[in-house]
């Protein structure tokens, strides 16, 4: 089976959504959904199905005066089972209650005072008289406690609940209330799940895991799947007698992108949500053997159907009306088998062959039209057909040629090769579509590929590959009007000839390696272009372009098998097969973002390429978990820029953390060198007091340290700046020479430094000139001269810097915390001391994210002569995964003096989290950048 | 704090969140400042300090010598030390050679809530003067019934531009900057009025405290004071207690506890009942204006004869008020070397014991709180101390003037305290981190270390 999620419309919400919940007041026949956002605005959604559109039932704004303090632990909105009210934990000490009246209408809202300081949850308990929410909050001495309270709407406050949980053990963060008869709640902590109820509770120990999010499987209250903070998802299952809970058992059923939503949308499938890696809506079928895909007559253009083959079974699915993939029944076809083909035949017929025989179907009325038997002793190993011809071989060597009429199958030529055949292909790649005049067969002990004339099966060519792989897919195609044939080895090897299609020769021999394991060939049309599709561990495409073969990598890691599927909805796909799951894919426009990932197997902390020498450097972290202890392993890895293979890894000491890399070149020195600036960060210390400088440089594609400067806090940036080098130490800048001593040996020399009491987040040069980004107190600016560095100015705002960028000269970039991006400006012409030393504020954006990197880079490829090329880019990445960029539009274009700020593409999801099995996390970092289409506005 | 950095790259922690426990270790790390310094203008004690509300750069200081100062706290006048120690000095003095200034000492002075282009000073000389800040000169001019303690503006207010003042007279009057008249006269207090204080909440709500002991809430759009704190009226925790459930469940309460304290439980959910019973039906956290029309008022009002009306917050005088950023307490420092702790809500006093062993009793003082409430300093004889608002524990302890220290300001926004004595010192502290000076002498170490071990080959 196999479910698409296709969206359906986009209903922009102006604020970030905190809170979404879904309810139903009495007297309504439709769910309604609850939305609050962080400025505390509300609204009640519903939807609108004959318009196909989202209606505002009702909005309004839930804040508070001012002095409040928002909620410890973000918004909590929950809403009582029995729809009675809403409840609100937006402000610390504070419940916020909006009730229902009877017509299902909202009334106005009642603040109750809570006593709980550190609320981690808030749930209604089902099964309540009157509504009851139950609290886990956390004291002055982090212990966690459960609470219960009743709210009583006429007084406007709360009621001592039924029971309450004092000093809860093993971490508790999340609670699930349980519908009736049982009427408890589910306490889920790091080691310890709790079943508490009135009356009893009952407690199982768990392995080590952090609960983030959950989904109820069904109606009934005994199912739920867990996800955690590795991406677990596990199955939790409540054994009961009826209102007695007599077991809580817990199964691990995979790993996924870590969850942060769950959702069961029927009984069979499940929506993950994920803020770090793809949100996923596969379906796992196991050990697909083939697929095919299927119209629904010979002369439609689109394909209707897809055919798939499991060892000893076949599926059909059939797209329906609403776009969507289901399982149907095909009479004439034999699903108890493996289908070892299927295709479209002439005549509106359906083709199926099985290991014992050809069936031919009508596809009109799915009934068995003719059967044709392999003969008594044999059975059929491989196929291959077109709309008229079908081609098989059996064990032996035996090769079987029949033709496909009106309702009728005939059996025209039969031929015995001296080797057991491998593989087969009759695509027809001459003038008629339907008809091919040669054919081509692969044979195992003596590795070589043949040519046979059809009908008459005469041998034309038999080409020795030489070696000991024997060929295992070989496919007919013509690009630009040259026939090739390609013939996929074993071991991910790929030969390709150029082929006379009247006598079978083939010339032009020529060898490229795709991978190491085996490759499926097939044939797919895009944009009226053909490509090939050779599915193996590492998915290529291969094109033509002035008539020479190119391949091209895809994003794809693995896919078993493949084959075209062109349906009206999402045209030109791929339907692909790997390990476990069924995906359709759509191949991009080639030339496109390019988004290459690396699986590095551990987490890419910083990043940094070097021209000269060709190589990516980069600081990554291995988590592992050694006899319940966390360990953290961090190294300095050397990457080849063109082949992305790492090439070296350097292992940094015991609790030393990279935390920033450079790559730079000192005066009177001509290597070119990484700077990397750790901290150590040891156990027994509150915070890192020491850290290191190393410098190293290539040397033989290795890193050869040169030299190691101690420093006294964390190196949270470095930076080259006049053949020296430029380090935030904690609350410092410091300048740092790089000098030869007597016994040749190198080291880095303090020169000087500037104190910036609040911590530097961020250095960037232009010049002279130094700009810092301090944790907490904006932007500075700061000459270096005559030795030293001194500041000339400030943003005197206070702003939580994120990230920083220099534009110009003058102008500075900001990304901070409330999700804004500002500009500040050099006042140098200013007529006032006062006026030197500000920072001017020049622009302001909300973005609605926040920046971690930002990158003087641009998007698109450089064409030396396009208008694009002059405007300055800067690239951003954000703590959610999202890419975007920075223009600064010339001056002439818009305003007479001043570059305006403007972002002119957005978001292509691209760091993500992501989680394996092992439990180890990687970031899938720094992309191959081709071209991107989107030119700036 | 690095901790936190690598949390919010990877989106593990939510940017307040985030901030607010960097904040929160920077706060406990609190010392007097080795980079910044105030080179005090004042020849008297320092009376009051504040840091404006706007751009929380310009801090406002009152002196016993009749000064007035401005200093800006961000921007130094000058570097000493290699330019390691900041130095900022006043951006100008007021003092009595002003032809308009006090004669005699400055008691209170603050900035005008909305921006930094006047300031309200109040004086023993009985006068309040509001001043423009860019010409410094006098644009509004009150005559007090005496020595004016203290002054305050509501920095809610949207509809009002009153100058509450405490003075001499057991009378606290309201002057409007708008008339430049005398709004209001709130009468109920039988001494004079050391403490005002505007509600954090409610832009209608002020709280006096007098030498009478009693601390007064107002609600200035009507006549009489809608509540009196009582020092024996008390809850313990952070809110009133609940009603209990059920029989089941109040039988267990009274098991476990003495039969003293259940009582107190009854009467009090009982009264609960009465006000809530009476108030019309209202949003946001206050109710103060539900109570105004509920029966206590009738009952306070201060023509009628009430035990409530003559109830004390503390023994002695109330010498210094602070409502929390929320609006939900109330703190109150006592000349008995209390301090209290009290829900608005309930008017409980919320028995949290302040580890405070002596206040100084002759004048006001000026507390301060970090913005979320966590943390109260005050003011106690030399030190300035930081105690838990929950628990009450001592946190940190500030040793620095050489005399009483009068007044405190706590900077939310650079997380820095400014504490004002009778040394006639304006002392900085700021969070802790290592200077240059630290850093070379580190290094020193460190090449030491390197020598000796070439010593030993």
């Amino acid at each position: 089976m196999f479910v698409y999620l296709q969206p359906m419309l986009d209903v922009p919400i102006y604020g970030r959504i905190a809170t979404l919940e879904l309810f139903r007041p009495h007297g309504e026949a439709q769910v309604l959904l609850f939305i609050t956002t962080e400025k505390y605005k509300f609204c009640v959604l519903q939807w609108d199905p004959e318009a196909f559109k989202v209606v505002t039932r009702a909005m309004g704004d839930v804040s508070d005066r001012m002095g409040c303090r928002p909620a410890y632990s973000g918004q909590i909105c929950v809403i009582d089972p029995d729809f009675r009210l809403i409840g609100l934990h937006l402000y610390e000490e504070s419940f916020k209650v909006i009730p229902f009246d009877n017509q299902g209408q909202l009334m106005e809202t009642i603040n109750i005072r809570l006593k709980e300081l550190q609320v981690l949850d808030i749930k209604f308990l089902y099964g309540g008289t009157k509504p009851t929410i139950v609290v886990l909050y956390q004291d002055d001495k982090d212990a966690r406690h459960l609470k219960t309270y009743e709210v009583n709407l006429k007084d406007e406050d709360f009621v001592e609940g039924p029971w309450s949980r004092n000093n809860l053990v093993g971490g508790p963060n999340l609670l699930i209330p349980v519908p009736p008869p049982l009427c408890g709640v589910l306490i889920l902590g790091e080691k310890r799940l709790v079943y508490c109820g009135a009356s009893a509770s009952i407690s199982s120990r768990i392995s080590h895991s952090i609960t983030r999010t959950y989904g109820r499987v069904d109606c009934d209250s005994s199912l739920y799947l867990l996800g955690d903070h590795n991406g677990l998802l596990r199955l939790l299952m409540i054994t009961h007698e009826k209102e007695k809970v007599t077991a809580l058992k817990i199964e691990n059923l995979g790993t996924t992108s870590i969850a942060s939503t769950i959702s069961c949308l029927n009984d069979a499938f499940v929506y993950i949500g994920s803020s770090y890696g793809d949100s996923q809506d596969r379906v796992a079928v196991q050990g697909i053997k083939g697929m095919w895909s299927l119209r629904s007559a010979t002369n439609d253009f689109y394909d209707t159907t897809l055919v798939y083959s499991f060892i000893n079974e076949t599926c059909v699915l059939k797209m329906n009306l609403e776009n969507e993939l289901k399982q149907t029944e095909t009479a004439g076809f034999c699903l108890e088998a493996q289908t070892l083909y299927c295709h479209n035949a002439v005549y509106n017929q359906l083709l199926q062959v099985t290991s014992n025989s050809v069936r031919l179907v009508s596809s009109t009325s799915k009934e068995l039209q003719h059967e044709w038997f392999a003969p008594v002793g044999f059975s059929l190993n491989i196929a291959t057909a077109n709309a008229t011809q079908v081609l098989l071989a059996t064990g032996g060597g035996h090769l079987l040629y029949l033709e496909i009429g009106d309702r009728v199958l005939t059996e025209v030529m039969q031929t015995q090769l001296e080797y057991d055949i491998s593989c087969l292909d009759i695509n027809p790649i001459g003038q008629n579509s339907n008809h091919s005049h040669i054919a081509v067969v692969g044979t195992w002990n003596d590795i070589s590929v043949r040519i046979f004339s059809l009908p008459e099966l005469n041998l034309m060519t038999k080409e020795h590959l030489g070696g000991e792989i024997i060929p295992r897919s070989v496919l007919l195609c013509a690009f630009e009007g040259v026939s090739y044939l390609l013939c996929a080895l074993g071991d991910g090897h790929l030969l390709n000839f150029v082929l006379n299609m009247d006598t079978g020769e083939l010339t032009d021999r020529k060898k490229v390696s795709l991978g190491t394991q085996h490759i499926t060939l097939c044939t797919f049309s895009s944009k009226n272009a053909t490509y090939v599709f050779a599915a193996s561990e590492r998915a290529t495409v291969i094109y033509s372009s002035n008539k020479k073969l190119l391949y091209s990598n895809v994003i794809l890691k693995e896919a078993s098998h493949v084959c075209p599927f062109n349906p009206e909805a999402f045209p030109d796909s791929l339907a692909i097969a790997r390990e476990g799951e069924l995906a359709i894919c759509t191949i991009d426009d080639i030339q496109k973002l390019h988004i290459r990932s690396i699986s590095l197997g551990e987490h890419a902390h910083c990043i940094c390429h070097q021209e000269q020498t060709r190589t990516f450097a980069m600081c990554t972290i291995k988590y592992s978990w050694c006899k319940s202890i966390y360990l953290e392993n961090h190294s300095v890895q050397l990457m080849d820029d063109q082949t992305f293979q790492f090439i070296h890894t350097f292992v940094l000491e015991n609790h030393e953390h990279a935390y920033s890399i450079v790559s730079c070149s000192f005066s009177g020195d001509t290597r070119v060198c990484y700077c990397v600036g750790t901290a150590y960060v040891r156990p027994d210390e509150e915070f890192p007091t020491e850290g290191q400088i190393l410098v190293f440089t290539v040397v033989d594609i290795q890193l050869a340290l040169l030299a190691v400067e101690r420093t006294k806090g964390i190196v949270y940036s470095l930076k080259a700046f006049n053949g020296k080098l430029l380090a935030a130490i904690d609350q410092r800048i410091e300048l740092y020479k790089f000098v030869i001593r007597e016994n040749n040996g190198h080291e880095l020399h303090s020169e000087c430094g500037h104190d910036c009491h609040t911590l530097t987040l961020c250095i960037l040069t232009r010049g002279d000139f130094i700009i810092v980004g301090n944790l907490r107190e904006s932007i500075s600016l700061f000459i270096y001269k005559d030795g030293a560095i001194k500041e000339q100015a400030r943003d005197y705002n206070v702003n939580w810097m994120s990230a920083v960028e220099i534009l110009n000269d003058d102008i500075y970039l900001g990304a901070e915390k409330h999700f804004n991006l500002f500009t500040v400006r050099k006042n140098s012409k200013g007529a006032t001391n006062e006026e030197h030393d500000r920072l001017e504020v020049a622009g302001k954006y909300h973005l609605g994210e926040i920046v971690n990197r930002f990158q003087h880079r641009s998007l698109v490829m450089h064409f030396p002569d396009s208008e694009v090329e002059q405007i300055p880019t800067v690239i951003f990445g954000t703590v959610n995964g999202a890419i975007g960029l920075i223009a600064s539009l010339p001056s002439g274009k818009i305003s007479k003096n001043m570059p305006l700020f403007q972002i002119s593409s957005i978001c292509v999801p691209i760091l993500k989290w992501y989680s394996e099995a092992a439990s180890s996390r990687k970031l899938k970092k720094k992309k191959k950048i081709a071209l991107l289409t989107r030119v700036l506005e | 704090m690095w901790k936190e950095i690598g949390d919010r790259e990877f989106g593990k922690l939510r940017p307040n969140l985030f901030s607010n426990r960097i904040k929160s270790s920077r706060i406990a790390s609190l010392q007097l400042s080795n980079h910044k310094e105030i080179v005090s203008s004042h020849r008297g004690s320092i009376n009051s300090l504040q840091v404006d509300l706007t751009e929380g750069r310009y801090l406002l200081a009152g002196a016993a010598d009749a000064s007035v100062a401005v200093y800006d706290i961000q921007r130094a006048t000058d570097h000493e030390g290699d330019g390691l120690i900041a130095k900022h000095r006043s951006l100008f003095v007021v003092d009595k050679q002003h032809e308009h200034g006090h004669r005699y000492a400055i008691s209170s002075a603050t900035w005008y809530p909305i921006d930094t282009g006047l300031f309200v000073t109040g004086s023993y000389d009985h006068h309040i003067n509001v001043w423009d800040t860019n010409t410094t000169q006098v644009v509004m001019n009150f005559k007090m019934p005496g020595k004016v303690y203290r002054t305050a503006m509501s920095s809610l207010a949207t509809s009002h531009m009153l100058i509450a003042a405490g003075t001499e007279d057991v009378q606290v009057r309201l002057c409007d900057i708008a008339s430049g008249a005398f709004a209001h006269t709130l009468s109920g207090h039988r001494d004079g009025v050391m403490s005002v204080e505007w509600s954090t909440s409610s832009e209608w709500v002020l709280i006096t405290g007098g030498c009478d002991g009693a601390i007064r809430f107002w609600d200035i759009r009507r006549a009489g004071c809608f509540r009196v704190l009582d020092q024996s009226y008390s809850q313990l925790g952070r809110r009133p207690p609940l009603q209990t459930r059920s029989t089941a469940n109040k039988v267990a309460i009274t098991k476990s506890s003495s039969t003293a304290q259940s009582s107190s439980v009854k009467s009090r959910s009982l009264q609960r009942k009465n006000t809530n019973g009476n108030s019309l039906k209202h949003a946001g956290l206050n109710r103060y204006s539900a109570q105004v029309k509920g029966s206590m008022k009738q009952r306070l009002h201060p023509g009628m004869l009430s035990t409530q009306d003559r109830a004390t917050a503390h023994y002695g005088a109330i010498i210094g008020l602070k409502s929390t950023g929320d609006g939900m307490y109330l703190l109150s420092a006592g000349s008995d070397s209390r301090l209290r702790l009290w829900d608005t809500e309930s008017g409980c006093n919320t028995l949290v014991n302040f580890e405070i062993t002596r206040l100084q009793t002759s004048k006001p003082i000026q507390l301060a709180t970090t913005q979320d409430s966590a943390i109260v300093f005050v003011p106690c004889m030399t030190t300035t101390k930081a105690f838990d608002m929950w628990s009450g524990k001592t946190m940190l302890n500030f040793r620095g003037h050489y005399e009483n220290v009068s007044c405190c300001w706590y900077s939310a926004q650079d997380q820095e305290l400014y504490t004002g004595g009778n040394d006639r010192q304006i002392l900085v502290w700021s969070p802790a981190n290592s200077t240059t000076g630290e850093v070379d002498e580190w290094r020193k170490g460190q090449a030491a270390a390197l020598d000796q071990d070439n010593w030993s080959d």
